[in-house]
């Protein structure tokens, strides 16, 4: 091949990538640079001058107690709303993976929720979380409990936030548990019957292991998506009652698009942006390393 | 004998109770869906009643018919379906001829590009709002269809779903159309799209929904009323026109319609919904 027409072919191939990396640039890689940027600056978005600042936001925000709160707030947000979505899809995937009639009628009532958009089902659930005669608390008092104060007390707003949370993502994580039952190999589950293994033991040594780069999956994009979650929050308490459900996401909302601190925003972003990345590469570091097969 | 009997009885017992459990959480979780869409026919009374009534004595259909007109609806479900419609377009296209070129043209830089992909995704959308809301205000763009479509037009899912397809395809195929004199294009278009289908419409389906859904991006960019795509729509119907929870039959109502066009794309797509997850289960492999 001459250098011409390698060139030629070099330039026909960037063609094909231009129509995705133009507004790739344009929407992720330029603002992802001009974030880390900003982050150094002092700007409310209206003055024509950006005031270069050095460290100065971050420092404010590692001293500030509004942040370690946020921090408490984004971290609670994640395991109460990741780690009981993936035990519950996994156990409803349990229930359901077995030839059963009915079982794809099951399957789509409980994935149901997930197709629907966050802030229409967030505010049904603000009409089923209303203190006086709203079902959760008439479901609460009818067990015998005492009604709370949910998305208005600050001790379970929380909570009340989790729960929308879990209900719409349950589903879709029981799908993604069925499809990877389904290949677990049954053969090693008859064989181990065989050498008489109970049905916790086939759970414990074969079935869990083997869904382990699922649930490992599962872990990272449920959390990468519980830091960035805001709709519900959004609907439901707006980060409050005095700051209950205020995550590091909606603090940079908060501080960006409601009091115009660009500089404490954008260091927030990129406080969000490190996390992202520094649980990618350990998804691709543990994965490579102790997710067995 | 007496043992397999037994045990028979046992399965039964247990497949019944596997049935009543699975039963009553499929019923909790669709729950929230009936109490919608039975509040929005209640009286105020019987909205405001303790304990609540769980079928109104007679039911206001005509509730329905006072929300859709109380706010544009009309106009906030067409807007989010116009630019969902578009975004799928924009995004098949160029998703498609991404993966191309990274998977069967080879050329310098292909690493690159492989990299940069890479790192997109790694990268939360949500954190790049701000600077990607002071580019689009550069571009001249806020408050506008174009603005809404241009900065959703490119995914990094959707490069990733076709190049995990793209893939599949022997490079033999490929270089077959290249003999028999074929340019990229068609090879791309009239080839590898054709024998991937099932990847493209989910990708198509997935992100028409997400797309349609979108709130966060969509209200920091249109503040116009009549910009509006469905969820910001209905939001600002529920802080205003629905007086924060002041008429909840209306609010209701205008949530059930909302939400039903969705329901129904879902029981009617389900299979290849349902297939997104075989094919995005390879990215648990990694």
């Amino acid at each position: 091949m001459t250098r011409a027409e390698k060139l030629r072919k070099d330039a026909l191939a960037l063609a094909f990538t231009l129509p995705a990396m133009i507004p790739m640039t344009l929407f992720w890689f330029i603002p992802l640079g001009y974030v880390v940027y900003l982050s150094f600056t002092a700007w409310d978005f209206m003055s024509p001058e950006k005031t270069f600042v050095g460290l100065e936001n971050y420092r404010y925000l590692f001293e500030s107690p509004a942040f370690y709160e946020a921090v408490g707030v984004t971290l609670l947000f994640c395991a109460g709303s990741v780690l009981p979505t993936m035990a519950g899809g996994l156990a409803l995937a349990l229930l359901l993976n077995r030839a059963m009639k009915g079982a794809s009628v099951y399957r789509t009532l409980m994935f149901l929720p997930w197709v629907t958009p966050t802030v229409a089902v967030s505010i049904v659930w603000s009409w089923i979380f209303e203190p006086d005669v709203g079902l959760a608390n008439t479901v609460l008092q009818a067990i015998g409990l005492d009604a709370v104060g949910w998305l208005q007390d600050p001790q379970w707003a929380l909570p009340g936030v989790l729960v929308v949370t879990i209900w719409k993502s349950i589903g879709w994580a029981m799908v993604f548990y069925l499809v990877a039952l389904q290949n677990v190999p049954a053969e090693l589950l008859e064989a181990a019957e065989l050498d008489g293994a109970s049905g916790m033991d086939k759970l414990r040594r074969i079935t869990l292991p083997l869904l382990s780069p699922t649930t490992f999956f599962l872990f990272i994009v449920q959390t990468i998506g519980a830091l960035q979650a805001y709709d519900q929050i959004n609907v439901l308490t707006q980060g409050g009652p005095s700051g209950s459900t205020r995550t590091l996401l909606y603090m940079y909302y908060q501080s960006a698009f409601e009091s115009f601190n660009i500089g404490e925003a954008s260091s927030v972003a990129v406080v969000l942006i490190i996390s992202c990345l520094l649980l990618s590469l350990a998804s691709s570091f543990v994965s490579r390393r102790s997710v067995h097969y | 004998m007496h043992t397999t009997r037994k045990m028979r009885a046992w399965d039964r017992a247990g497949t019944a109770l596997r049935h009543a459990i699975l039963l009553a959480i499929a019923l909790a979780m669709a729950f929230p869906f009936y109490w919608m869409a039975t509040s929005a026919l209640k009286t105020n009374d019987e909205i405001w009643s303790f304990p609540p009534v769980l079928w109104p004595d007679s039911p206001q259909w005509g509730q329905y018919a006072e929300a859709w007109v109380e706010a544009p609806f009309w106009r906030y479900m067409a807007n989010s379906a116009g630019v969902a419609l578009a975004i799928v377009l924009l995004q098949v296209i160029n998703s498609a001829m991404m993966a191309y070129a990274v998977t069967h043209m080879n050329f310098r830089l292909q690493r690159l590009f492989s990299g940069a992909i890479l790192l997109g995704f790694m990268i939360p959308a949500t954190a790049v709002y701000l600077p990607g809301y002071v580019v689009l205000s550069k571009l001249q763009l806020l408050d506008s269809y174009a603005g809404l479509i241009v900065s959703n037009m490119v995914s990094v899912f959707a490069i990733f779903l076709a190049r995990q397809a793209f893939l599949q395809v022997s490079h033999e195929l490929i270089e077959a159309g290249q003999i028999d004199g074929a340019s990229h294009g068609r090879i791309l278009w009239t080839i590898l799209v054709p024998l991937t289908r099932p990847t493209f419409a989910v990708m198509a389906l997935i992100t028409f929904i997400d797309q349609y859904n979108n709130y966060f991006w969509p209200s920091l960019i249109t503040k116009s009323p009549e910009l509006q795509l469905v969820s910001a729509g209905l939001r600002s119907f529920f802080v205003e026109g629905g007086a924060y929870g002041l008429k909840w039959p209306l609010i209701m109502a205008a949530s059930a319609f909302t939400i039903a066009p969705l329901l129904l794309l879902f029981l009617l797509t389900q299979r290849t919904i349902m297939n997104s997850f075989n094919l995005s289960a390879g990215a648990a492999k990694g």
